[in-house]
Protein backbone atom coordinates (compact mmCIF):
# COMPACT_ATOMS: atom_id res chain seq x y z
CA UNK A 1 0.00 0.00 0.00
CA UNK A 2 2.78 2.41 0.57
CA UNK A 3 6.30 1.93 -0.49
CA UNK A 4 9.75 4.49 -0.36
CA UNK A 5 12.10 3.19 -2.49
CA UNK A 6 15.40 4.57 -1.62
CA UNK A 7 14.27 8.27 -0.92
CA UNK A 8 16.76 10.99 -0.44
CA UNK A 9 14.60 14.57 0.78
CA UNK A 10 16.03 17.48 1.32
CA UNK A 11 15.41 21.17 2.50
CA UNK A 12 17.26 23.41 0.53
CA UNK A 13 20.65 22.16 0.93
CA UNK A 14 20.31 20.35 4.37
CA UNK A 15 19.59 16.80 4.00
CA UNK A 16 16.94 15.53 5.76
CA UNK A 17 15.91 11.92 4.49
CA UNK A 18 19.02 9.25 2.96
CA UNK A 19 18.02 6.02 1.03
CA UNK A 20 15.10 5.65 2.92
CA UNK A 21 13.81 1.91 1.65
CA UNK A 22 10.70 1.01 3.65
CA UNK A 23 6.40 -0.45 2.87
CA UNK A 24 3.78 -1.30 4.65
CA UNK A 25 1.43 -4.10 3.53
CA UNK A 26 -2.29 -4.55 3.37
CA UNK A 27 -3.30 -5.22 6.82
CA UNK A 28 -0.23 -4.55 9.07
CA UNK A 29 0.30 -1.69 11.53
CA UNK A 30 3.60 -0.34 11.09
CA UNK A 31 5.45 1.89 13.31
CA UNK A 32 8.37 4.08 12.25
CA UNK A 33 10.35 5.15 15.70
CA UNK A 34 13.07 7.77 15.71
CA UNK A 35 14.24 10.20 17.85
CA UNK A 36 13.66 14.10 17.53
CA UNK A 37 15.12 15.51 14.69
CA UNK A 38 15.78 11.78 12.96
CA UNK A 39 13.32 12.90 9.75
CA UNK A 40 10.09 11.34 10.86
CA UNK A 41 7.64 14.11 9.84
CA UNK A 42 9.67 14.95 7.07
CA UNK A 43 8.77 11.12 5.82
CA UNK A 44 5.57 11.30 7.04
CA UNK A 45 5.51 15.17 4.52
CA UNK A 46 7.46 13.17 1.76
CA UNK A 47 4.73 10.25 1.91
CA UNK A 48 1.78 12.71 1.87
CA UNK A 49 3.51 14.71 -1.53
CA UNK A 50 3.91 17.83 0.75
CA UNK A 51 7.80 18.11 0.54
CA UNK A 52 9.27 16.18 -3.04
CA UNK A 53 12.02 12.74 -2.75
CA UNK A 54 15.18 14.20 -4.66
CA UNK A 55 15.53 10.88 -5.48
CA UNK A 56 13.86 7.94 -5.45
CA UNK A 57 9.96 6.95 -5.82
CA UNK A 58 7.38 7.39 -2.98
CA UNK A 59 4.00 5.15 -3.99
CA UNK A 60 1.30 5.20 -2.16
CA UNK A 61 -1.94 2.86 -3.34
CA UNK A 62 0.04 1.67 -6.56
CA UNK A 63 0.64 5.39 -7.35
CA UNK A 64 4.04 7.98 -7.34
CA UNK A 65 2.93 10.67 -4.87
CA UNK A 66 5.28 13.00 -6.89
CA UNK A 67 3.06 12.42 -10.14
CA UNK A 68 -0.98 11.88 -7.79
CA UNK A 69 -0.32 15.03 -5.59
CA UNK A 70 -1.52 15.67 -2.09
CA UNK A 71 -4.76 16.38 -3.14
CA UNK A 72 -5.68 13.06 -4.64
CA UNK A 73 -4.26 11.03 -2.04
CA UNK A 74 -8.14 11.20 0.36
CA UNK A 75 -9.96 9.94 -2.91
CA UNK A 76 -7.77 6.61 -3.19
CA UNK A 77 -8.54 6.05 0.23
CA UNK A 78 -5.68 7.18 2.67
CA UNK A 79 -6.62 9.42 5.65
CA UNK A 80 -4.14 11.66 7.58
CA UNK A 81 -3.44 12.49 10.92
CA UNK A 82 -0.65 15.27 10.42
CA UNK A 83 1.55 16.14 13.56
CA UNK A 84 0.21 18.57 16.18
CA UNK A 85 -3.11 17.26 14.92
CA UNK A 86 -3.90 20.37 12.94
CA UNK A 87 -7.55 20.95 12.86
CA UNK A 88 -8.76 23.87 11.54
CA UNK A 89 -9.43 25.80 14.64
CA UNK A 90 -11.88 28.39 13.34
CA UNK A 91 -14.01 25.67 12.10
CA UNK A 92 -16.27 23.68 13.84
CA UNK A 93 -15.98 20.13 15.11
CA UNK A 94 -18.73 19.38 12.90
CA UNK A 95 -17.05 21.06 9.80
CA UNK A 96 -13.58 19.52 10.57
CA UNK A 97 -15.11 16.04 9.71
CA UNK A 98 -17.22 16.71 6.95
CA UNK A 99 -13.88 18.07 5.42
CA UNK A 100 -12.45 15.01 5.93
CA UNK A 101 -15.70 12.77 4.86
CA UNK A 102 -15.95 14.92 1.23
CA UNK A 103 -12.19 14.33 0.60
CA UNK A 104 -12.88 10.74 0.68
CA UNK A 105 -16.71 10.57 -0.63
CA UNK A 106 -18.17 12.92 -3.15
CA UNK A 107 -21.13 14.82 -1.19
CA UNK A 108 -23.30 12.05 -1.14
CA UNK A 109 -26.23 11.29 1.98
CA UNK A 110 -24.32 8.85 3.78
CA UNK A 111 -22.33 11.88 5.85
CA UNK A 112 -24.59 11.34 9.06
CA UNK A 113 -23.84 7.55 9.78
CA UNK A 114 -20.62 7.76 9.27
CA UNK A 115 -20.23 10.34 12.07
CA UNK A 116 -22.70 8.94 14.00
CA UNK A 117 -19.84 5.78 13.91
CA UNK A 118 -17.46 8.63 14.78
CA UNK A 119 -19.35 9.68 17.57
CA UNK A 120 -19.51 5.95 19.38
CA UNK A 121 -15.49 5.28 18.60
CA UNK A 122 -15.17 8.74 20.01
CA UNK A 123 -18.02 9.83 22.53
CA UNK A 124 -16.30 12.90 23.77
CA UNK A 125 -17.06 14.16 20.25
CA UNK A 126 -20.34 14.12 20.00
CA UNK A 127 -21.47 17.00 22.82
CA UNK A 128 -18.50 19.76 20.89
CA UNK A 129 -19.67 18.99 17.31
CA UNK A 130 -21.04 22.59 17.30
CA UNK A 131 -17.78 24.00 19.41
CA UNK A 132 -14.77 25.48 17.20
CA UNK A 133 -12.15 22.92 16.59
CA UNK A 134 -10.06 25.27 18.11
CA UNK A 135 -11.47 25.52 21.34
CA UNK A 136 -11.01 22.09 22.25
CA UNK A 137 -8.36 20.46 24.59
CA UNK A 138 -5.24 18.72 23.26
CA UNK A 139 -6.92 15.36 24.17
CA UNK A 140 -9.97 16.54 22.40
CA UNK A 141 -8.38 17.94 19.49
CA UNK A 142 -6.21 14.60 19.25
CA UNK A 143 -9.35 12.25 18.92
CA UNK A 144 -11.36 14.67 16.47
CA UNK A 145 -7.85 14.64 14.22
CA UNK A 146 -8.52 10.52 14.36
CA UNK A 147 -12.25 10.98 13.76
CA UNK A 148 -11.56 13.20 10.73
CA UNK A 149 -9.29 10.88 9.02
CA UNK A 150 -11.29 7.88 9.47
CA UNK A 151 -14.82 9.04 8.71
CA UNK A 152 -14.57 8.17 5.05
CA UNK A 153 -13.58 4.99 5.93
CA UNK A 154 -9.77 5.04 4.62
CA UNK A 155 -7.85 1.97 3.74
CA UNK A 156 -4.81 3.35 5.02
CA UNK A 157 -3.92 5.82 7.51
CA UNK A 158 -1.27 7.83 8.07
CA UNK A 159 -0.22 9.13 11.49
CA UNK A 160 2.41 11.63 12.84
CA UNK A 161 3.17 11.47 16.21
CA UNK A 162 -1.03 10.94 17.38
CA UNK A 163 0.88 11.47 21.25
CA UNK A 164 2.31 14.15 21.03
CA UNK A 165 1.69 16.37 24.23
CA UNK A 166 -1.34 14.12 25.80
CA UNK A 167 -1.35 12.85 29.59
CA UNK A 168 -0.22 9.17 30.09
CA UNK A 169 -4.12 8.20 30.44
CA UNK A 170 -4.97 9.81 27.09
CA UNK A 171 -1.90 8.00 25.11
CA UNK A 172 -3.17 4.30 26.62
CA UNK A 173 -6.63 5.38 25.27
CA UNK A 174 -5.40 6.82 21.84
CA UNK A 175 -3.29 3.50 21.06
CA UNK A 176 -6.18 1.24 22.29
CA UNK A 177 -8.34 2.97 20.25
CA UNK A 178 -5.81 2.39 17.04
CA UNK A 179 -5.20 -1.23 17.90
CA UNK A 180 -9.30 -1.22 17.55
CA UNK A 181 -9.27 0.57 14.21
CA UNK A 182 -6.44 -1.88 12.53
CA UNK A 183 -8.49 -4.76 14.20
CA UNK A 184 -11.52 -3.83 11.95
CA UNK A 185 -8.97 -4.33 9.12
CA UNK A 186 -7.52 -0.66 8.35
CA UNK A 187 -3.92 -0.25 7.33
CA UNK A 188 -1.95 1.47 9.46
CA UNK A 189 1.93 3.49 9.05
CA UNK A 190 2.01 4.79 13.09
CA UNK A 191 5.17 7.38 12.55
CA UNK A 192 5.99 7.78 16.39
CA UNK A 193 8.42 8.93 19.62
CA UNK A 194 7.08 6.71 22.36
CA UNK A 195 8.94 3.46 21.45
CA UNK A 196 7.43 1.30 23.48
CA UNK A 197 3.35 2.40 23.17
CA UNK A 198 4.13 2.05 19.49
CA UNK A 199 5.63 -1.26 19.36
CA UNK A 200 3.29 -2.54 21.61
CA UNK A 201 0.32 -2.44 19.06
CA UNK A 202 2.87 -2.52 15.68
CA UNK A 203 3.46 -5.84 13.42
CA UNK A 204 6.57 -4.23 12.08
CA UNK A 205 8.62 -1.56 12.72
CA UNK A 206 11.78 0.69 11.14
CA UNK A 207 13.66 2.84 13.61
CA UNK A 208 15.36 5.91 11.50
CA UNK A 209 18.08 7.43 13.00
CA UNK A 210 19.52 10.76 11.39
CA UNK A 211 17.56 10.72 8.19
CA UNK A 212 18.62 6.52 7.38
CA UNK A 213 16.79 3.65 8.41
CA UNK A 214 19.11 2.16 11.00
CA UNK A 215 16.77 -0.82 12.10
CA UNK A 216 14.20 -2.39 11.01
CA UNK A 217 11.62 -5.95 12.14
CA UNK A 218 9.08 -7.25 13.53
CA UNK A 219 7.88 -4.95 16.37
CA UNK A 220 8.48 -7.49 19.06
CA UNK A 221 12.00 -8.04 17.79
CA UNK A 222 12.79 -4.21 18.11
CA UNK A 223 11.63 -4.00 21.59
CA UNK A 224 13.94 -6.00 22.73
CA UNK A 225 16.85 -4.91 20.46
CA UNK A 226 20.23 -2.70 21.66
CA UNK A 227 19.75 -0.42 18.83
CA UNK A 228 15.65 0.61 19.58
CA UNK A 229 16.55 0.66 23.53
CA UNK A 230 19.25 2.62 23.47
CA UNK A 231 17.38 5.48 21.35
CA UNK A 232 14.22 5.46 23.59
CA UNK A 233 13.48 3.19 26.56
CA UNK B 1 -27.63 71.83 12.27
CA UNK B 2 -29.98 68.76 12.36
CA UNK B 3 -29.99 69.19 8.01
CA UNK B 4 -26.91 68.70 7.90
CA UNK B 5 -25.99 65.99 10.28
CA UNK B 6 -28.50 64.13 8.71
CA UNK B 7 -27.35 64.74 5.06
CA UNK B 8 -23.98 63.64 6.19
CA UNK B 9 -25.12 60.48 7.86
CA UNK B 10 -26.48 59.45 4.37
CA UNK B 11 -23.10 60.68 2.59
CA UNK B 12 -21.36 58.68 5.36
CA UNK B 13 -23.15 55.12 5.35
CA UNK B 14 -23.20 55.34 1.41
CA UNK B 15 -19.67 56.06 1.03
CA UNK B 16 -18.80 53.51 3.80
CA UNK B 17 -20.66 50.47 2.11
CA UNK B 18 -18.73 51.57 -0.89
CA UNK B 19 -15.41 51.63 0.58
CA UNK B 20 -16.54 48.12 2.44
CA UNK B 21 -16.89 46.44 -0.74
CA UNK B 22 -13.79 47.46 -1.53
CA UNK B 23 -12.23 46.05 1.84
CA UNK B 24 -14.09 42.80 1.84
CA UNK B 25 -11.85 42.03 -1.61
CA UNK B 26 -8.89 42.58 0.17
CA UNK B 27 -9.63 40.60 2.89
CA UNK B 28 -11.02 37.29 1.05
CA UNK B 29 -7.65 37.33 -0.52
CA UNK B 30 -5.32 37.76 2.25
CA UNK B 31 -7.76 35.78 4.12
CA UNK B 32 -7.17 32.66 1.84
CA UNK B 33 -3.91 33.58 -0.02
CA UNK B 34 -2.06 35.83 3.16
CA UNK B 35 -1.25 38.01 -0.09
CA UNK B 36 -1.89 41.57 -0.26
CA UNK B 37 -3.40 41.95 -3.73
CA UNK B 38 -1.91 45.73 -4.06
CA UNK B 39 -3.88 45.81 -7.58
CA UNK B 40 -7.27 45.40 -5.94
CA UNK B 41 -8.46 49.08 -6.45
CA UNK B 42 -6.87 49.14 -10.09
CA UNK B 43 -9.49 45.88 -10.80
CA UNK B 44 -11.60 47.18 -9.53
CA UNK B 45 -11.87 50.52 -11.17
CA UNK B 46 -11.74 48.47 -14.63
CA UNK B 47 -15.58 48.23 -13.93
CA UNK B 48 -16.65 51.92 -14.72
CA UNK B 49 -14.46 51.60 -17.90
CA UNK B 50 -15.81 48.14 -19.62
CA UNK B 51 -19.02 49.34 -18.27
CA UNK B 52 -18.69 52.39 -20.45
CA UNK B 53 -17.15 50.96 -23.45
CA UNK B 54 -20.05 48.83 -23.35
CA UNK B 55 -22.72 51.42 -23.13
CA UNK B 56 -20.94 53.56 -26.05
CA UNK B 57 -20.30 50.68 -28.22
CA UNK B 58 -23.55 49.74 -28.21
CA UNK B 59 -24.63 53.03 -29.11
CA UNK B 60 -22.49 53.60 -31.83
CA UNK B 61 -23.13 50.21 -33.04
CA UNK B 62 -27.00 49.66 -32.47
CA UNK B 63 -27.69 52.64 -31.41
CA UNK B 64 -29.77 52.24 -28.69
CA UNK B 65 -28.97 53.34 -25.19
CA UNK B 66 -31.23 53.65 -21.60
CA UNK B 67 -31.51 52.43 -18.17
CA UNK B 68 -32.00 48.47 -19.71
CA UNK B 69 -28.15 48.97 -21.67
CA UNK B 70 -26.93 50.39 -18.98
CA UNK B 71 -27.99 47.15 -16.46
CA UNK B 72 -26.74 44.66 -18.71
CA UNK B 73 -23.18 46.92 -19.34
CA UNK B 74 -22.88 46.91 -15.46
CA UNK B 75 -23.33 43.02 -14.94
CA UNK B 76 -21.05 41.68 -18.09
CA UNK B 77 -18.84 44.56 -16.57
CA UNK B 78 -18.87 42.69 -13.02
CA UNK B 79 -18.57 39.15 -14.57
CA UNK B 80 -15.68 40.30 -16.81
CA UNK B 81 -13.83 41.91 -13.93
CA UNK B 82 -14.14 38.85 -12.03
CA UNK B 83 -12.38 36.76 -14.90
CA UNK B 84 -10.13 39.21 -14.74
CA UNK B 85 -9.48 38.57 -11.57
CA UNK B 86 -8.56 34.74 -12.17
CA UNK B 87 -6.67 35.57 -15.22
CA UNK B 88 -4.49 37.97 -13.16
CA UNK B 89 -3.88 35.60 -10.41
CA UNK B 90 -3.08 32.66 -12.99
CA UNK B 91 -0.35 34.69 -15.19
CA UNK B 92 1.02 36.66 -11.95
CA UNK B 93 0.00 36.29 -8.40
CA UNK B 94 0.12 32.66 -8.38
CA UNK B 95 3.84 32.49 -8.61
CA UNK B 96 4.52 34.28 -5.73
CA UNK B 97 1.69 32.54 -3.49
CA UNK B 98 5.11 30.39 -1.77
CA UNK B 99 7.75 33.08 -2.14
CA UNK B 100 8.56 35.97 0.66
CA UNK B 101 5.46 37.90 1.09
CA UNK B 102 7.89 41.47 -0.01
CA UNK B 103 7.89 39.76 -3.79
CA UNK B 104 4.16 39.76 -4.07
CA UNK B 105 3.78 42.50 -2.91
CA UNK B 106 6.44 44.59 -5.36
CA UNK B 107 4.61 42.06 -7.95
CA UNK B 108 1.30 43.32 -6.92
CA UNK B 109 1.92 47.13 -6.77
CA UNK B 110 3.58 46.43 -10.33
CA UNK B 111 0.30 44.77 -11.88
CA UNK B 112 -1.98 48.13 -10.66
CA UNK B 113 0.62 50.34 -12.62
CA UNK B 114 -0.12 48.01 -15.67
CA UNK B 115 -3.31 48.50 -15.55
CA UNK B 116 -3.58 51.55 -15.06
CA UNK B 117 -1.54 52.40 -18.38
CA UNK B 118 -3.27 49.56 -20.39
CA UNK B 119 -6.49 51.65 -19.39
CA UNK B 120 -5.09 54.95 -20.17
CA UNK B 121 -3.57 54.08 -23.75
CA UNK B 122 -6.17 51.73 -24.58
CA UNK B 123 -9.28 53.62 -23.54
CA UNK B 124 -10.00 56.63 -26.39
CA UNK B 125 -8.89 59.63 -24.14
CA UNK B 126 -7.73 57.17 -21.48
CA UNK B 127 -5.99 60.60 -19.50
CA UNK B 128 -8.97 62.46 -19.07
CA UNK B 129 -11.83 62.25 -16.58
CA UNK B 130 -14.86 60.51 -17.83
CA UNK B 131 -18.82 61.12 -16.75
CA UNK B 132 -20.28 57.77 -15.14
CA UNK B 133 -23.78 58.33 -14.69
CA UNK B 134 -26.12 57.61 -11.45
CA UNK B 135 -26.86 53.88 -11.42
CA UNK B 136 -30.67 55.19 -10.61
CA UNK B 137 -31.55 58.75 -10.13
CA UNK B 138 -33.98 60.91 -7.73
CA UNK B 139 -34.93 61.56 -4.51
CA UNK B 140 -36.27 58.37 -2.85
CA UNK B 141 -37.77 60.22 0.52
CA UNK B 142 -37.25 62.80 2.89
CA UNK B 143 -36.33 62.67 6.63
CA UNK B 144 -35.50 65.51 8.88
CA UNK B 145 -35.79 68.29 6.19
CA UNK B 146 -33.07 65.88 4.05
CA UNK B 147 -33.59 64.22 0.93
CA UNK B 148 -32.18 60.81 0.73
CA UNK B 149 -31.58 59.63 -2.86
CA UNK B 150 -32.57 55.81 -4.76
CA UNK B 151 -28.75 56.25 -5.11
CA UNK B 152 -27.89 55.74 -1.54
CA UNK B 153 -30.59 53.32 -1.07
CA UNK B 154 -29.50 51.56 -3.75
CA UNK B 155 -25.95 51.39 -2.02
CA UNK B 156 -26.67 49.58 1.10
CA UNK B 157 -29.49 47.67 -0.46
CA UNK B 158 -26.67 46.04 -2.74
CA UNK B 159 -24.67 45.71 0.39
CA UNK B 160 -26.76 44.02 2.50
CA UNK B 161 -27.46 41.70 -0.37
CA UNK B 162 -23.87 41.53 -1.12
CA UNK B 163 -22.40 40.31 2.62
CA UNK B 164 -25.75 38.63 3.12
CA UNK B 165 -25.09 36.21 -0.12
CA UNK B 166 -20.87 36.33 0.70
CA UNK B 167 -21.95 35.20 4.84
CA UNK B 168 -24.13 32.00 3.32
CA UNK B 169 -21.66 30.81 0.87
CA UNK B 170 -18.79 30.96 2.87
CA UNK B 171 -20.69 29.20 6.04
CA UNK B 172 -23.38 26.99 3.99
CA UNK B 173 -21.84 25.97 0.76
CA UNK B 174 -19.08 23.17 -0.26
CA UNK B 175 -17.07 25.32 -1.57
CA UNK B 176 -17.18 27.96 0.97
CA UNK B 177 -16.54 25.29 3.75
CA UNK B 178 -13.57 24.61 1.82
CA UNK B 179 -12.37 27.91 0.79
CA UNK B 180 -12.49 28.50 4.85
CA UNK B 181 -10.15 25.46 5.45
CA UNK B 182 -7.93 26.69 2.79
CA UNK B 183 -7.30 29.90 4.06
CA UNK B 184 -6.57 28.59 8.01
CA UNK B 185 -4.37 25.74 6.33
CA UNK B 186 -3.71 25.78 3.34
CA UNK B 187 -1.22 22.13 3.74
CA UNK B 188 -3.78 20.25 5.57
CA UNK B 189 -6.60 21.24 3.21
CA UNK B 190 -4.88 19.59 0.29
CA UNK B 191 -4.87 16.51 2.49
CA UNK B 192 -8.46 17.04 2.81
CA UNK B 193 -8.84 16.90 -0.72
CA UNK B 194 -9.19 20.46 -1.66
CA UNK B 195 -7.60 21.96 -4.46
CA UNK B 196 -5.90 25.25 -4.20
CA UNK B 197 -6.46 26.27 -7.82
CA UNK B 198 -10.33 25.99 -7.47
CA UNK B 199 -10.31 27.57 -4.24
CA UNK B 200 -8.42 30.39 -5.68
CA UNK B 201 -10.37 30.60 -8.83
CA UNK B 202 -13.50 30.83 -6.60
CA UNK B 203 -11.60 33.43 -4.59
CA UNK B 204 -10.37 36.07 -7.37
CA UNK B 205 -13.53 35.52 -8.90
CA UNK B 206 -15.83 36.31 -6.30
CA UNK B 207 -13.18 39.50 -4.63
CA UNK B 208 -12.82 40.77 -7.97
CA UNK B 209 -16.54 40.99 -9.04
CA UNK B 210 -17.31 42.53 -5.41
CA UNK B 211 -14.43 44.78 -5.93
CA UNK B 212 -16.06 45.59 -9.32
CA UNK B 213 -19.44 46.19 -8.26
CA UNK B 214 -17.85 48.67 -5.25
CA UNK B 215 -15.59 50.25 -8.19
CA UNK B 216 -19.29 50.93 -10.22
CA UNK B 217 -20.68 52.25 -6.99
CA UNK B 218 -17.71 54.96 -6.64
CA UNK B 219 -17.65 55.63 -10.17
CA UNK B 220 -21.75 56.38 -9.66
CA UNK B 221 -21.46 58.51 -6.80
CA UNK B 222 -18.13 60.58 -8.40
CA UNK B 223 -19.98 60.84 -11.06
CA UNK B 224 -17.04 60.48 -13.03
CA UNK B 225 -14.07 57.92 -13.65
CA UNK B 226 -10.53 58.18 -14.95
CA UNK B 227 -7.84 55.61 -14.88
CA UNK B 228 -5.95 56.54 -11.81
CA UNK B 229 -8.94 56.05 -9.85
CA UNK B 230 -7.94 52.53 -8.51
CA UNK B 231 -5.00 53.99 -6.86
CA UNK B 232 -7.05 55.96 -4.07
CA UNK B 233 -9.66 53.38 -4.20
CA UNK B 234 -6.98 50.76 -3.32
CA UNK B 235 -5.74 52.74 -0.89
CA UNK B 236 -8.54 53.49 1.14
CA UNK B 237 -10.47 49.79 0.47
CA UNK B 238 -6.82 48.33 1.79
CA UNK B 239 -6.84 50.76 4.98
CA UNK B 240 -10.29 49.63 5.47
CA UNK B 241 -9.40 46.41 5.50
CA UNK B 242 -6.31 46.99 8.31
CA UNK B 243 -8.54 49.13 10.27
CA UNK B 244 -11.14 45.89 10.83
CA UNK B 245 -8.66 43.10 10.22
CA UNK B 246 -7.18 41.48 7.20
CA UNK B 247 -9.21 38.65 6.99
CA UNK B 248 -11.84 39.42 8.89
CA UNK B 249 -14.96 40.21 7.02
CA UNK B 250 -17.00 41.75 10.12
CA UNK B 251 -13.72 43.74 10.14
CA UNK B 252 -13.71 44.89 6.32
CA UNK B 253 -17.21 46.67 6.59
CA UNK B 254 -16.42 48.00 10.12
CA UNK B 255 -13.15 49.60 8.35
CA UNK B 256 -15.23 51.08 5.78
CA UNK B 257 -17.64 52.37 8.08
CA UNK B 258 -14.90 54.12 9.97
CA UNK B 259 -12.72 55.90 7.39
CA UNK B 260 -16.08 56.77 5.74
CA UNK B 261 -17.03 58.44 8.72
CA UNK B 262 -14.07 60.09 9.88
CA UNK B 263 -14.01 61.45 5.80
CA UNK B 264 -17.10 62.96 6.59
CA UNK B 265 -16.57 64.23 9.94
CA UNK B 266 -13.55 65.90 8.32
CA UNK B 267 -15.37 67.38 5.41
CA UNK B 268 -17.91 68.81 7.85
CA UNK B 269 -15.95 69.80 11.26
CA UNK B 270 -12.98 70.69 10.16
CA UNK B 271 -12.19 74.05 8.05
CA UNK B 272 -10.82 73.11 4.53
CA UNK B 273 -11.36 69.77 5.94
CA UNK B 274 -12.04 68.10 2.06
CA UNK B 275 -8.46 68.83 1.55
CA UNK B 276 -7.17 67.05 5.04
CA UNK B 277 -9.71 63.84 4.98
CA UNK B 278 -7.26 61.40 4.11
CA UNK B 279 -4.75 63.00 6.37
CA UNK B 280 -7.23 61.81 9.30
CA UNK B 281 -7.75 58.31 7.56
CA UNK B 282 -4.16 57.74 7.28
CA UNK B 283 -3.26 58.77 10.70
CA UNK B 284 -6.08 56.45 12.15
CA UNK B 285 -4.27 53.83 9.39
CA UNK B 286 -0.69 54.49 11.21
CA UNK B 287 -2.39 54.49 14.60
CA UNK B 288 -3.90 51.42 14.43
CA UNK B 289 -0.62 49.66 12.65
CA UNK B 290 1.05 50.74 15.91
CA UNK B 291 -1.27 49.64 18.92
CA UNK B 292 -3.28 47.35 17.58
CA UNK B 293 -1.86 45.57 14.13
CA UNK B 294 -4.34 43.07 14.07
CA UNK B 295 -7.01 45.45 13.19
CA UNK B 296 -10.14 45.93 15.35
CA UNK B 297 -11.62 42.78 14.79
CA UNK B 298 -8.83 40.80 13.17
CA UNK B 299 -7.36 37.56 14.98
CA UNK B 300 -3.78 37.87 16.16
CA UNK B 301 -1.08 35.41 14.26
CA UNK B 302 1.97 34.31 16.42
CA UNK B 303 4.98 33.68 13.80
CA UNK B 304 6.86 31.15 14.36
CA UNK B 305 10.65 32.09 13.48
Amino acid sequence: MLELNDVDTAYGAVPMLRNVVMSVQAGELVCLLGPNGAGKTTTFMTVCGVVRAQRGKVSVMGKDIAVLGTENLASLGVGLVPEGRRLFPGLTVLENLRLGYDAVSARGPNFEPQLEKMCALFPRIRERLRQLAGTLSGGEQAMVALARALIGEPKLVIMDEPSLGLSPKLIGEYFEITQEIHRRGTTILLIEQNAEMGLSIADRGYVLVKGKVAQEGPAKELLSSKVAKSLYL
Amino acid sequence: MAELLVQQLVNWITLGCIYALLAIGFSLIFGVLNVIHFSHGDVAMTAPFIALALVQGSMAVVGVTGPAWLLLAVVVAVLAVGVIGIALDKIVIRRFRDAPAMMALVATVALGIVIRELIRHLYPQGSNPHAFPRLVSGMAFEVAGVSVSWFALLVVAITAILVTLLFVFLRMTALGLRIRAASEDRVVARMMGIRDSRVFRATFFIASAIGAIAGLLFASYAGVTRFDFGVMAGLLGFSAAVIGGLGSMPGAILGGLIIAGIEVLAQTFVPDGASYRLVFVFLLVIAVLIFRPAGLLGRTVMEKV
